[in-house]
């Protein structure tokens, strides 16, 4: 009888502490994955993978761009960063939608390629 | 005396408040569900970037493209020129085994020898390129090759298989002109095909695609074998051009030009190459004596 009672007891402190456990610990995992949020940010970027790493950004005088590719030693800002880093103005925006809306026509193309003894 | 709660009762009692204390509190499950909601999303961008991406979103990445190498080099503006190029990139086009895009041409005022092509049928050339041309079968040669690329997929495969470009794609103002992600996307693109260059099997790719276009279009196939060449003789003579500073080898490139043509049995060499009238359409462009 006496050992019943103490195996009850024991299943109910059991439940008791698991009850507190449980909510604990995940108290405790999310609070160490918020400390962790900041180590991981203050960690120096590492460049972009894949095929287009290295990409840098470019901004203010030329004097100031001379400056980045120096102090980057031999790197040297190519020519497709330099355009990549161009700023289209919404006349350039305006020159691409004109040339999606340039069209030839169909008869003046098909002279053209008659002329030029060309397949249609 | 009779308990006034049963032993069973007791034990019942026991269960039900373990029970309780075993599940954890209401704000714990929100986190929990928070996570999985989290999870699922995750889930769903990734296998975003991973899918190929649609022809508008191909036109939109190529029209920010085409933004930035018409800011940065300005076209050329010359109706005359504009059309005759137009009229022998539409020609090559037609031949392209990719019909699910409209190609537009453009001429670029830059002396250097240079060709691009951008996603979504955006074909650019430079006056200097089209000045080292001698007929139409070169310039048509040229256009075809940049065509080649498009209908390849050669840059969009790059960008599609590129997961951190994607990054940002399915953000709501993704697509707009300018927008984070264009920007990024069309600079990595123009440091790809300027800066580093395609894949060598990119660009025979490309010759062997163009080659064909040029010949169902009717233009002689040594079009861009004799641009090339010419090409390669002014950049040794200080000429600007990153097709030889990023490209295979002319060598190689005509080398394997000379292969398809003789592997196809094209006898196409009694083809005209329409040198006058290029020379007619070109005139804007040779020096005033």
């Amino acid at each position: 009888m006496n050992s019943k009672l103490r195996f009850g007891s024991l299943v109910l402190v059991s439940a008791l502490m698991l009850g507190i456990a449980v909510p604990l610990a995940m108290a405790q995992d999310n609070a160490s994955q918020d400390q962790e949020k900041p180590q991981k940010e203050e960690k120096p970027k590492k460049k972009k993978g894949g095929f287009f790493g290295g990409l840098k950004a470019i901004s203010g005088s030329s004097s100031e761009q001379q400056e980045v590719t120096t102090t980057a030693g031999s790197k040297t800002v190519g020519e497709g960063e330099e355009i990549g880093n161009a700023k289209p103005t919404a006349a350039d925006r305006q020159a691409v939608t004109g040339m999606e809306k340039y069209s030839i026509s169909q008869d003046d193309l098909a002279k053209f390629q008659e002329e030029g003894q060309l397949k249609r | 005396m009779q308990p006034i709660v049963s032993r069973r009762g007791i034990w019942m009692l026991g269960a039900l408040t373990a029970l309780a204390l075993l599940s954890p509190p209401a704000d714990v499950h929100a986190q929990i569900f928070d996570r999985l909601k989290r999870a699922t999303k995750k889930a769903e961008e990734v296998q975003k970037k991973l899918e190929p991406m649609s022809v508008e979103e191909e036109r939109e990445v190529g029209r920010e493209v085409a933004a930035k190498l018409i800011a940065a080099l300005h076209l050329y503006k010359d109706e005359a020129l504009t059309r005759y190029v137009n009229m022998v990139g539409a020609t090559v086009a037609a031949q392209s085994e990719r019909q699910d895009i409209q190609y537009h041409f453009a001429v670029l005022d830059s002396d250097d020898i240079n060709a691009f092509s951008a996603p979504g049928g955006y074909v650019f050339i430079t006056k200097g390129a089209v000045a080292l041309c001698e007929d139409e079968s070169e310039l048509g040669g040229v256009l075809a090759h940049e065509v080649g690329h498009i209908a390849g997929k050669h840059v969009l495969k790059i960008v599609e298989r590129d997961k951190t470009l994607r990054v940002g794609m399915e953000e709501s103002k993704a697509q707009m002109p300018g927008s984070d992600y264009l920007n990024k996307m069309s600079q990595g693109i123009l440091v790809k095909i300027i800066d580093q260059g395609l894949a060598p099997g990119d660009e025979y790719d490309a010759d062997q695609r163009g080659l064909k276009y040029a010949h169902a279009a009717g233009y002689p196939a040594t079009g861009l074998s004799r641009f090339l060449t010419k090409l390669d003789q002014a950049t040794q003579q200080g000429g600007k051009s990153f097709w030889t500073r990023t490209h295979p080898p002319v060598s190689e490139r005509n080398v394997r030009l000379e292969k398809a043509i003789t592997a196809e049995h094209w006898e196409d060499a009694d083809r005209p190459n329409l040198a006058d009238r290029f020379a007619a359409q070109t005139q804007m462009l040779k020096p005033k004596a």
